[in-house]
């Protein structure tokens, strides 16, 4: 064993290496650092080139620890943090180029082989897309190949045998790999912390600032996916709540932070049931339509509705769903809404959403004054809505940027503005003509797929509406409405004029492209569900189908040892068979034995082939020659041909065979 | 054995089962299950221990596609361990031959392994004390196997254990089985390094010395040893105080059968330098084509001549004092 740990390693080996290393280290091009990349697929490059002064080099010894050190600190400068997960990923794409470039021994191939292997891991990080999946399978190609290859000390091994047979071998662990798949336990929440990963992840914040949301708007990515029991609601009511602003610093809105539970709506219609299956935003909140009246649980269970809580999530005063943990990881939930519903204001609601801070003088004055000219708060709000439909206010994604009193400067000078702008004017309008009022972020409207089962709402249908209190009740404007009727009945894509960067899929023309890109969503979206989405609650409601409810951890190690066991024994069963059929001049041999035996004449165990021909051939003297022949050839081929000679003789064997009569005329010729 | 012997029944019943420590091994011994061990190698470890930080890590960002090819790698690793036991499992082994050597040099024994069905790589068969040697069984193919074992000590030498063990096809896992079987091979004393000639043959002593008059020449010198005949010492060399030595002819040889008997040697040497000596002078009869009788005590050879015959006497000289014959 110590050895063969330090024998060189050759060229296969490291071809196979290099092969493995550049699988692992490709799907990371785009999170990387592009120097990163270069630089470290470069690295594994090189050693690949025949370059003799590199490899006889006596700076091997300290090239290593040179490299590493310069490539740390390199990439502490460039996060300004080395000890998380994304420098980590990062220096480890480095480090296998690094190693790999003064590898000499097949022990260091181990350990090329394990650090390879786990970075092709670090990819899942970034993108669990089925992309993504297709891009780890040549790893798995690769590993197999490896590993075969740094088995074999033979300078000049065949590389096929070497992709076919771990090939084989992965393939027949793939039924084992699925039940451990479906059956190992899945965690609820992270076994260390994950905290420093959370950043950028698209989505909105808590934060509103103008500019945020047109900036989301840019992003065609999938937000979540929506199935509903019964029909979707109509475009108009497609108001997915998500965080609600009621602090407003004069320039940015941002939320209230106390997280008081609140009470459900007062439901006034039909209530409306569908499933969303959320991609992960690394915040609290989960998304329902316009007002939820039940808390999110799991789709198969039957809702609760005990309370204000359950074990995903609660609801908030300000009827903001939050989940219990993180959504780090994609989230399914079962949800009941109604869409004409009231939420009653409270004393508190109404202190809180009156606050305004000194500046945008103008707005303050405009507002008392139109106030003061209309009988009610009901026609006071009619009124702005009314200015916002006729002063020429232009809905646009690149509004001009606004510093001092930016409502000002919006309301009464520029004018262009995105949903942003005008929830975040109108609530401000609202304040200071004393109407409690606060923002509401979400997503505003949503796509259904090609064959019409799911809702798709994307990154680009963020939105931004206002809630003002009227009569006691919370009651939903939306500004953007009245400057953009459209933005609410269609969509982004037509509300905005001409020449607006609107996202792809966002924009209103139905071309080939884009239904390939609904038909790929399609995909993605059972691919999310079935697979990426597979987590917790997911794998109990599986085992519950399956009649297993709260799998005890023991039962579990029970069941996958058995699962293990039953694999082993077919995978043992298997291969016996398929045993059996390489072995053609045995099935030969037996066959004439048959023969022979149905014809009266039994070979006896011990008696080897030229015995018992011998005996054969004594019994039938006019077929003695062809009994012989077959006799004579079996035995050679049994007992050590040459490998070339093996074909040959085989044929010859046949032939013999074919000579031989069958057992009845052997029968009657005695 | 005699802590075997000294244990309870099922005690040693079981370390038999384990360790295969006694020569019980009746042919042929066909490897399963309750015979072959597997453990994973230095490099599987390596990966097993991946594959766990991959888990680890899979469960901690619950990343679903993580533990698919964490599971996918797992997968892999544990049908490699199936195809390593695979290749193992099935292979007939009975013994053949056990040879015979000098002490000193390599005994050879002979085994057979049959594959039993499926082809078989890369199978290392090792002896307890000696190199292991890597065996390649085609599909269905019988092919012996010769195992070198260090002849250490005159004697009788068992083969002893033979660990078989693979770790193909992924060199992931090492699969192992023991046999045991009851081959043992003789080891002959190592010859003299420079005996006396052979004593003078039936032609009786006269004549040989008349030959040695006649058409011997002085070939050299050689340090005295002690038995070697008064008339071939060189006491000219003696007289002038430069030591021992004893002169050797050409031609020397002599003819006619001649008789080992214990008894003529010299009263003074030790037993094991009697049989080196025995060794030696059985070899110089073969080569010089004389027969020999062979006289020891407890074993008498008649005099003959041949292959068969030389065996014998140095089975004799390996065995002795225990003078059974050599099956």
């Amino acid at each position: 064993m110590a050895k063969a740990a330090h024998a060189p390693l050759t060229p296969v080996q490291t071809a196979w290496l290099a092969a493995l290393l550049l699988c692992a280290q490709f799907p990371l091009w785009s999170s990387a650092f592009v120097w990163v990349s270069m630089i470290g697929t470069a690295l594994v490059i090189v050693r690949l080139l025949p370059l003799r002064t590199l490899r006889k080099s006596r700076l091997n010894g300290l090239l290593l620890p040179a490299l590493a050190l310069i490539a740390a600190v390199a990439i502490r400068v460039q996060f300004g943090y080395f000890l998380a997960r994304d420098p980590c990923v990062q220096f480890l794409y480095l480090l296998v180029g690094i190693k790999f470039l003064e590898a000499r021994t097949t022990r260091e191939g181990t350990l090329l082989v394990c650090l390879g292997l786990f970075l092709a891991v670090t990819q899942f990080f970034y993108s669990q897309s089925l992309i993504a999946a297709f891009m780890a399978l040549p790893v798995v190609v690769a590993l197999g190949g490896a590993l075969a290859s740094l088995a074999t000390t033979a300078p000049r091994a065949d590389w096929r045998a070497q992709l076919a047979r771990p090939a084989r071998l992965t393939l027949q662990g793939i039924p084992l790999a699925i039940v451990l798949f479906v059956l190992f336990p899945r965690l609820a929440g992270p076994l260390w912390g994950t905290a420093t990963d959370t950043a950028a992840r698209t989505g909105l914040s808590e934060r509103m600032a103008p500019g945020s949301i047109s900036e989301l708007s840019l992003s065609d990515a999938v937000a979540f996916r929506v199935a509903f029991l019964g029909p979707p609601p109509s475009p108009r009511d497609r108001y997915w709540r998500g965080p609600v602003l009621a602090r407003f610093d004069g320039r940015e809105w941002s939320a209230l932070s106390r997280l008081k539970a609140g009470a459900f709506a007062r439901r006034e219609g039909p209530p409306t049931d569908y499933t969303v299956t959320m991609e992960p935003h690394g915040k609290l909140w989960l998304f329902a339509l316009e007002h939820p009246v039940g808390l999110p649980h799991s789709p198969s269970e039957d809702a609760v509705m005990s309370g204000p809580m359950s074990d995903m999530a609660f609801l908030t005063y300000d009827q903001q769903l939050l989940s219990r943990n993180i959504v780090m990881q994609s989230v399914r939930y079962a949800q009941r809404s109604a869409l004409r519903a009231s939420v009653p204001a409270s004393e508190s609601d109404i202190a809180d959403n009156l606050r305004l801070p000194p500046n945008n003088p103008r707005s303050a004055i405009f507002a008392r004054d139109l106030r003061a000219r209309v009988a009610s708060d009901r026609a006071y709000i009619d009124a702005v809505l009314g200015w916002f439909r006729s002063d020429p206010f232009v809905y646009t994604l690149t509004p001009p940027l606004l510093d001092r009193d930016p409502v000002d400067a919006f309301l009464f000078e520029t004018q262009r503005g995105f949903c942003e702008h005008y929830a975040g004017a109108f609530v401000v309008l609202l304040r200071a003509a004393g109407i409690p009022a606060r923002v509401v972020t979400g997503y505003q409207g949503g796509e259904m797929s090609l064959d019409g089962d799911y809702m798709i709402v994307r990154q680009s249908d963020a939105h931004a509406w206002a809630e003002a209190v009227l009569d006691g009740k919370w009651q939903r404007f939306d500004p953007t409405a009245a400057v953009a009727p459209s933005r609410v009945e269609r969509g982004l894509g037509a509300a905005l004029p001409a020449g607006e960067p609107v996202p792809y899929l966002a924009r209103m023309e139905m071309t080939w492209l884009k239904s390939i890109r609904l038909h790929w969503d399609a995909i993605s979206y059972q691919w999310q569900r079935g697979v990426v989405g597979f987590n917790v609650q997911r794998q109990r409601d599986l085992l519950r189908e399956f009649g297993f409810d709260n799998l005890h951890p023991v039962d579990l190690a029970i069941a996958i040892a058995g699962v293990a066991l039953t694999w082993s024994l077919a995978v043992l069963g298997f291969s016996r068979l398929h045993a059996a059929q390489i072995d053609p001049e045995l099935a030969l041999w037996r066959h004439v034995c048959r023969r022979l035996a149905r014809a009266g004449l039994v070979r006896r165990p011990d008696e080897g082939p030229l015995d018992f021909c011998e005996r054969a051939a004594a019994r039938w003297p006019q077929w003695s020659v062809p009994i012989r022949r077959v006799g004579s050839l079996y035995a050679h081929l049994r007992y050590g041909p040459e490998r070339e000679q093996r074909a040959a003789l085989l044929s010859q064997l046949r032939v013999s065979v074919g000579a031989l009569p069958g057992a009845r005329r052997l029968r009657a010729g005695v | 054995m005699s802590t075997i012997t000294a244990s309870p029944h099922w005690i040693a019943m079981w370390r038999q089962r384990l360790w295969r420590l006694a020569p019980a091994d009746r042919d042929p011994v066909i490897l399963r299950h309750s015979r072959i061990y597997i453990l994973p190698t230095r490099r599987g470890l390596a990966l097993i221990t991946t594959i766990v930080i991959m888990l680890l890590t899979s469960m901690n960002y619950a990343l679903s596609l993580g533990f698919a090819l964490t599971f996918l790698c797992a997968g892999m690793v544990a049908a490699a361990l199936l195809a390593t036991f695979r290749n193992l499992a099935g292979i007939a082994v009975s013994p053949l031959v056990a040879g015979e050597a000098f002490a000193g040099g390599q005994l050879e024994f002979t085994l057979s392994l049959a594959s039993g069905g499926d082809a078989r790589e890369g199978i290392e068969v090792a002896p307890r004390d000696g190199p292991a040697i890597e065996v390649e069984l085609p599909s269905g193919a019988t092919r012996p196997v010769r195992l070198y074992v260090h002849a250490r000590r005159r004697g009788r030498l068992p083969l002893g254990r033979v660990t078989l063990s693979s770790s193909v096809p992924l060199g992931l896992w090492r699969a192992w089985a023991y046999v045991h079987f009851p081959l043992t091979g003789s080891v002959y004393p190592v010859p003299e390094a420079s005996p006396p000639p052979l004593p003078p043959g039936h032609q009786g002593s006269e004549a040989r010395r008349a030959a040695l008059a006649a058409d011997a020449e002085l070939a050299g010198l050689r340090e005295y040893q002690r038995g070697d005949a008064q008339n071939r010492i060189a006491w000219k060399a003696v007289a002038r105080g430069a030591g021992w030595y004893t002169k050797l002819f050409e031609g020397s040889g002599g003819s006619g059968a001649v008789d080992l008997d214990w008894a003529e040697l010299p009263p003074g040497m030790d037993e094991e330098q009697r049989l080196a000596r025995f060794a030696a002078w059985i070899l110089a009869a073969e080569r010089e084509t004389r027969a020999f009788s062979l006289r020891l005590p407890g074993v008498h050879l008649a005099q003959s001549q041949g292959a068969g015959h030389r065996r014998a006497a140095l089975i004799a000289l390996a065995l002795y004092p225990n003078a059974e014959a050599h099956g």
